[in-house]
Formats: C-alpha cells, structure tokens, sequence
C-alpha cells in the first residue's frame, strides 16, 4: 500500500513518528524479536561457554575461563574425531546432495513425461517417506538392515545368494546415505517434477521446429529454465544434510568405533551424560553452526540472484 | 506404415519401462513403511523369520503399549504441537503481512534472515538449551519445547503466508480502506477470512514437523513431557530391541501424520518450497 508510505506524514520523531513512517514495523517486529531472542540469545551462550571447560553437572562457578584453549585443540590436530567428523559430514552433505539431486530430477522427468491415471497413487506414495517419523522410519530400515533377520538380507540371499553387513564400519556410512536418499529423492523429485509443470510449452515447440534433440532440449531449455528451483532444492538438502542427525543417531549412534560419527553426532558424544564435556562440546558446536551459516548463506545469495 | 509401426512399438516399450520403473520406486518407497505395519502384528518369534509373510496375526503388541501408557506420549506430542503451531501461526501471519503489504528498504534482507533461522541446526543450540533451560528449571517441561519447536515453525509459518497474502489482490484491502477501515480491521476482516485455507494448510505442516521433531524432544525431557518420536529410545532394552511394541508405536504416529498429509496434498509442494512455489 504505497499511499502509507512515507510522504504523506511530516516527520515525526519518537516512537509514534517512526511507527508511522514504517508501517511494517508494527506488524514485522514481534515475529523479528520472538526469533532473535530464541537463536541469538543461545549463540552468544554458547559461545562463551565454548570458551570455558564446563562439564556437566558442575555448578556455574566451578567453570574456568580457558580462552582459546577448546578451539586450539580441535584445529591442531589433537583431536582426529574432529577432523573426521568435519570430513564425513561434508562428503555426506556432498554425495547425499548430489544423489538426490541427480535422482530426483530423472523422478521428476518420468513423472512428467506420460500421463497416467494412476500418478497421484505415486505421488501419494512418495509422500510417505516425507512425513514419516525419521526415528521411527531409522528404526525400521536398522530392522530391514539386519544381517542375520532383516528383510534385505533375506531377499539378497534368497535371490543373489549373497549377504551384506549393512552396519559395519565399512558399510554404515552407505546404509545412511541409503536411507537419507529414501527419505528425500520423494522431495526433490516432487518440486521440481512443480517445477516442468509450471514451464511455458513455447520453447519445446519452437525447438520441435528447430529438430533440436531430446538431450539438447533439456540442457539447452528445461535446466535453464528450472535454475531457480533446482537452487532451492540444493540449499534445502544441503543445509539438511550437512547437520543430518535423526536417522544417523536412531542407524548406527556414530559406530561403530567413530565410523559415522557426523559433526552434529561428534557434539553429542562430547556433551552425553557419560561425558559431559560441555565446554569442548559447545567449540564443536560452534563449527557447526557455522559450517551450516555459511554454506546455507552462499545458496541462498545463489537462490536470490536466480529469483531477481 | 512398417517405419510407423515400429516407432509405435518402441513408445508402448517405453511406457513399459516407466509403468516398471514406477512399481520399483513405489516399492523402495513403501517398503519401510508396509514392513512397519506387518512386523506390528507379528509375534515376537516371527519378526526374527522375514520370509513368514503369513505369520500369525496378534494385536498383543499393541495391548502391551497401551498397557505401557503410550497414550501419554501422543497427548505429550499433541499438546506441544498445537500450541506451537498456535504462536507461529499468529505471530507468523502478522509478521507475514507486514512483508507482503508493505515495501520497506530491507524487506528481502530481513525476510531471508528469517528464513535462516530455519536452519539452525539443532544440536548446536542443543547446549545452549539445556543450560539455560536449567538454570531456568524449566527441563522436561511443556512449554520448554513450545518454545523450541517455535523455532522452526515461525519461519516457515512467516514464508508460507506471505506467499498466500500475496496472491490475494491488493483492491479489497484498498477499497477497504478508502472506505476507512482501519488497518487492523482490515488484516482482521478481509485478510484473514481469504487466507483462512492457507493458515489450515501451514498448520498442519507445522503439526507434521513438530509430531515428528526428535533432537530437542530426545535431550531437553525425560519423563513429564516426553513426545511420542522419542519413546523409540525406550523400545531399546538390555535383552533387545522390542521390535514389535516400537512397530505398533510407529504405526500409530504415523496415521495421523499421513491423514494430514494427504490433506494438505494440494499445498504439498508450497510446504516443501516455503511457499516461494505455488505448486
């Protein structure tokens, strides 16, 4: 509403003067302060208290102010489950984005290429694996994956005659990865299967003149043409995948030994109630957050621009 | 004719291999989810035999946890979810029409910080939580995890309806006005009965995530106010894994969840994108 905007009303100063002038502010400042509150408030104490050696159950002043001390030692190298746990989840977040996306998108190409009657029984279906209860559904595929009465190896060895130990150190990692492509291809595939929905049918009948190849039309239309939602998908999975916890936690608990400990399972093997290493937890922490701050800022600066 | 015959032949073929390709995925897709139900009425014997499809029906897993109170963990559940949904929704929505209707110099800037915060990643702030919740005694308590689940229910809360406003046009509300509505009356009396079906389906996507939220619920309760995602914990006992009782927990808190979602079927893919794909 441009008429409320800011030349009709004389300046004014205080309060009243600058509620008027920014109409929005009213509206848009609870939601705001709700949210800074409940995400800055945290950061700031959870910074500080990653600069401390508290542990858990210790009374507030027993804890001492160590300075650097917790990052030092996860930068120098005295502590290998860091730098594993930074490597696997990043590599997780690389080849679980990359896989979804790759997957995904063919999904969606099939969905859109014929019609017929029965898709929304598919669509349905492809809902599931998106509004089940992660834990639970990680229970289930622990249960399927089990090597001696689990239902993969029983449909393995009757057909093939072979069996996998899908939890074992060399495994468990793809046995995640597994799981996490179960429960989100459905995802990619159904936004961007919205997204060929929504293309205008002018270019694929002017390059149908043009004899332009299947493949050629893909890359040279459909992909360009589809640039921002296949940003939106990448920073939605990314992000996720990069701080994944449920199904790794409920799969595996980071084992076995430190096989699939990902950076978010690494913070809670520090901070358990075994350990209770809060202050080296909370450096861990940290990294995370801000891992997970920088990489879903650059795609969403690479989202906006495609959006503009 | 034969050029034409084969080219026919070729696209049934290929229609072919999507019908298969289709069946294959339907099957990966389900399998967890039909394994679930079939293991909830097994007996214990028969979970330990996959190749029994047939095996004896028995409700007994089901008796054993209700008989085991499980009921107060879906009331638990319930309760946090809707009063979360609650608070988003309506500060959500307000905060949702300040970015719709109004054009202010860092309007984007703001609404994508708002989105950020989306993306907290939960056991980071975990700590922090758990601190300050204790030093506040709020632990194991209902409105603890109100307040967690706030977190990423606003956000979406804010985007999805700024979405719906912005498809509604502008003139009502100007035509409204000119006749001297007020501005609060007009959010109230000409806003929110038009968007009233896009604030049931972003409710019901917030009900969704918080039933099934895990890492705040699993560290933040013990007893009082546990939700149903982390009784799967529970099910993990010295002689075992109580295969049976976990499959008949899952079962059930899964049926409300798909009925909502297979409700909100048209706004799918506005709840997956935030809104920003109207689907």
């Amino acid at each position: 509403m441009a008429s409320y905007g800011n030349q009709k009303y004389p300046p004014r100063g205080g309060i009243r003067g600058y509620l008027k002038r920014n109409p929005q502010t009213k509206y848009v400042a609870p939601a705001m302060c709700i949210l800074f509150l409940l995400s800055i408030v945290p950061t700031i104490f959870l910074l500080l208290t990653s600069f401390t050696n508290y542990q858990l159950g210790w009374d507030f002043a027993r804890a001492k102010f160590t300075g650097l001390n917790n990052y030092i030692r996860l930068f120098s190298g005295r502590d290998p489950d860091f730098w594993h746990a930074v490597a696997i989840s990043v590599e997780f977040m690389t080849l679980a984005t990359a896989i979804e996306m790759l997957i995904g998108f063919l999904i969606a190409l099939m969905l859109n290429a014929h019609e017929f009657k029965l898709k929304p029984l598919v669509i349905g279906i492809m809902i599931i694996p998106l509004a089940i209860t992660p834990t639970i559904a990680g229970q289930m595929w622990k249960l399927m994956f089990n090597s001696e009465y689990g239902l993969i190896n029983y449909l393995l060895s009757g057909l093939f005659g072979i069996k996998v130990t899908w939890l074992d150190s060399g495994m468990a990692f793809w046995s995640i990865l597994l799981v996490d492509i179960w429960q989100f291809v459905p995802f990619v595939a159904l936004i961007l299967y919205a997204g060929l929905r929504s293309l205008p049918s002018e270019p694929y009948e002017s390059a149908m003149i043009d004899g332009a190849s299947r493949l050629r039309t893909l890359f040279s239309i459909t992909l360009p043409m589809m640039k921002k939602l296949i940003f939106l998908a990448l920073l939605l999975r990314a992000v996720d995948a990069l701080k994944l916890f449920d199904t790794a936690f409920v799969l595996t608990q980071g084992g076995p030994g430190n096989a699939t400990e990902f950076l978010s399972l690494h913070v809670y093997r520090l901070v358990n109630a075994q350990n209770g290493l809060i202050g080296r937890g909370a450096a861990v922490a940290m990294v995370l957050l801000i891992l997970v701050t920088l990489v879903s800022n650059l795609l969403i600066r690479l989202q906006r621009r495609e959006a503009d | 004719m034969l050029k034409h015959r084969r080219w026919r032949w070729r696209k049934n073929l290929g229609k072919l291999l999507l019908g298969f390709g289709f069946v294959l995925l339907s099957l990966y897709f389900l399998s967890p989810f039909l394994w679930m139900v079939s293991v909830s009425f097994r007996n214990k014997v028969d979970i330990f035999d996959p190749g029994n499809v047939f095996a004896s029906f028995t409700t007994v897993n089901y008796e054993t946890i209700f008989h085991d109170n499980i009921m107060k963990l879906f009331i638990n559940s319930a309760i946090i979810a809707v009063c979360s949904t609650v608070i988003s929704l309506v500060f959500g929505t307000f905060a949702a029409y300040g970015f719709a209707r109004f054009n202010w110099r860092k309007r984007e800037g703001r609404a994508f910080w708002i989105l950020s915060q989306r993306f907290l990643p939960a056991m980071a702030v975990i700590v922090p939580y758990f601190m300050l919740a204790s030093m506040f005694r709020i632990i194991d308590t209902h409105f603890l995890l109100i307040i967690c689940y706030t977190t990423f229910n606003l956000p979406f809360a804010m985007w999805m309806m700024r979405g719906f406003i912005e498809d509604l046009p502008k003139e009502l509300e100007e035509a409204a006005m000119v006749d001297g509505c007020s501005q609060i009356a007009i959010l109230r009396k000409i806003v929110l009965p038009l968007v009233l079906p896009g604030m049931v389906a972003t409710a019901i996507f917030c009900i969704i995530n918080s039933w099934n939220e895990f890492v705040f619920a699993n560290f933040l309760t013990t007893v009082n106010a546990k939700t149903m995602p982390v009784s799967v914990m529970t099910y993990l006992s010295v002689s075992g894994v109580k295969w049976g009782e976990m499959a008949a927990t899952g079962t059930l808190a899964v049926l409300p969840v798909l009925i909502f979602a297979i409700s909100v079927q048209k706004y799918m893919i506005r709840g997956l994108t935030f809104g920003s794909v109207k689907g």
